[in-house]
């Protein structure tokens, strides 16, 4: 496959801190146009996997392409094309949810309207309030709105239905699947298994920093030995309870 | 640029302080001290004396709280995942972070700066534009190289508190520095240090002006012609005054005249931008490399 297909090409991605390996040897492939599901328990080093593809950390040995270039040294070209929703972010408490999107517009040097973005999300009542005011949900639609901004070629959402209620699960999956439809690759990590299993098109399971199962639906569920119907939390379970005693706790 | 809608987003963020104006409000209370040395040292330039005197006291201070957090505190709140998720390098945010807070509160000096003006001008009449606009700029200059040390120190530090102390411990080492420089002087030379009647050293008077808040007086002191001195103008006069013992370093008042090229005051300059570059290549250095978060 060639890096024009693919939206994050991960080979060998290793992050160590002192003795512990967080991530290692990871490989991973997200094409272009699919939706990624990257599940794991707590601590499986899903959000360091993240990290290392924006930038925010950089890898202890391995290699990563990010719609065709390295993040660390091309991070410019990398992040105009992509959205970004990180997790345990904050936000600015003494600025409205426009100038919010509107930093993020600006410095895309994008042409999105703000209050339209904020509209989509559900905030469309909220533009000019307060980000310090704002529940953890309206934090999250935040959040979303700024990762929608340009129509990024690839959205990377680290726990987006993270505080959301019902409404707004319902809403992150539908804007999911919008952005799908639109020709974007999807990579997002959650706990809502549920969620993860009506909108991606292939799951990669993390566990102890490795890449422990990959596949759709079926091919995990085939690979699992369960049943037949077993739900993705069933497939969950028993890939990393499986293997609970070949490693130690990890981020 | 790319990276200017996130400088405006830290100028907004440092206009819209309280602190900021708090700042401004003490350096106009503070400057505007008209004595009779003042008077008889600059006359009608007396009101630039007023913007060296507000400046060097509570600018250093003000500018370091107003800087400190600007990483640090993104790194603790998690807002930082959002910056750098802009496409941005790192050293293009951390470039913006210095501009925007150095514009920011630059445009507050230059508020206090003419509010002292008009005091000045109702109060004592027209003073000289060449020191006025050079003591202005100069302040400008100071602001940034203040910019980039609370910066650079908020870049290196890893939590807030540790941030705070090193600002703390910055300002003590910046008020006791004459006591270091002649404490470590008279140590390594055996030579006690007078201040009423210094030695004519020119080691130890330049090793006086090394910081920036030195530098910065060295400079205004030129702009206001009262001599060659790190200390406040109106002290400098009176130090220079004859029959008046005053507890200052003053280099005509040590050598007698101008003393070695190395002190004249054009270095000060050189002083400031080293104090600038410094620091900013110091957070470039460690925010380029490793983790950011």
């Amino acid at each position: 496959m060639t890096d024009v297909d693919t939206a994050i090409n991960v080979d060998g991605l290793t992050k160590q801190y002192g003795d512990v390996r967080v991530v290692e040897s990871l490989n991973l492939t997200v094409k272009q146009g699919e939706t990624y599901g990257f599940l794991g328990p707590n601590g499986a080093g899903k959000s360091t996997t993240i990290g290392l593809l924006l930038d925010y950390l950089r890898p202890t040995s391995g290699t990563m392409r990010v719609l065709g270039r390295d993040p660390r040294t091309e991070v410019v070209e990398v992040h105009e094309r992509v959205g970004i929703l990180p997790d345990r972010y904050g936000l600015y408490t003494d600025r409205s949810a426009r100038q919010h999107v509107a930093l993020v517009v600006e410095t895309k040097g994008g042409s999105d309207d703000p209050k339209a973005l904020l509209e989509r999300v559900g905030l469309g009542d909220a533009v000019d309030q307060n980000a310090g005011t704002f529940s953890a949900g309206m934090e999250q639609r935040l959040a979303l709105a700024m990762a929608l901004v340009g129509e990024p070629e690839l959205l990377i959402l680290d726990e987006p239905f993270s505080g959301l209620d019902p409404h707004g699960v319902r809403l992150v999956r539908e804007i999911v699947a919008e952005e799908a439809e639109r020709g974007a690759a999807i990579f997002f990590s959650s706990h809502v298994l549920g969620q993860v299993e009506l909108v991606c098109d292939r799951i990669g399971i993390l566990h102890n920093g490795r890449l422990v199962a990959e596949g759709t639906l079926r091919e995990l569920r085939d690979g699992a030995e369960v049943v037949a119907d077993a739900t993705m939390e069933d497939i969950f379970v028993e890939l990393t309870d499986a293997r609970v005693d070949e490693g130690g706790d990890k981020r | 640029m790319r990276w200017s809608p996130l400088a405006r987003s830290e100028c907004r963020k440092v206009v819209t302080s309280k602190g900021t104006w708090i700042l401004t409000v003490f350096i106009v209370l503070w400057g505007f001290r008209p004595t009779y040395a003042g008077w008889d040292a600059v006359g009608r330039n007396l009101t630039v004396g007023y913007v060296q005197i507000g400046v060097s006291l509570f600018l250093p201070v003000g500018a370091l709280l107003l800087s400190y957090q600007s990483l640090i505190g993104e790194r603790t709140t998690g807002s930082l995942k959002f910056l750098l998720g802009l496409p941005l390098t790192r050293t293009q945010v951390l470039w913006a972070k210095v501009t925007g807070r150095t514009l920011g509160i630059g445009a507050a000096i230059v508020v206090a700066t003419f509010v002292l003006a008009v005091i000045g001008l109702l109060n004592h009449g027209m003073f000289d534009m060449l020191p006025f606009v050079g003591t202005l700029l100069a302040t400008l200059v100071f602001v940034s190289v203040l910019v980039a040390i609370g910066i650079c120190i908020s870049t290196v530090t890893h939590r807030t508190v540790t941030a705070a102390t090193t600002i703390f411990g910055y300002v003590l080492v910046t008020l006791f520095w004459s006591q270091i420089v002649t404490t470590i002087y008279t140590a390594v030379t055996g030579v006690p240090v007078d201040p009423y009647d210094a030695p004519a050293s020119g080691p130890l008077f330049l090793a006086l002006r090394l910081t920036p808040d030195g530098a910065y007086n060295v400079l205004t002191n030129w702009f206001l012609g009262v001599g060659n001195s790190t200390e406040l103008f109106h002290i400098v006069y009176t130090k220079l005054a004859p029959g008046v013992s005053v507890n200052a370093f003053v280099v005509e008042a040590a050598f007698g005249g101008p003393g070695p090229w190395y002190l004249h005051p054009v270095g000060s300059i050189l002083v400031l931008l080293v104090w600038l570059a410094v620091p900013l290549g110091l957070a470039r250095r460690v925010f380029t490399r490793g983790d950011a978060i």
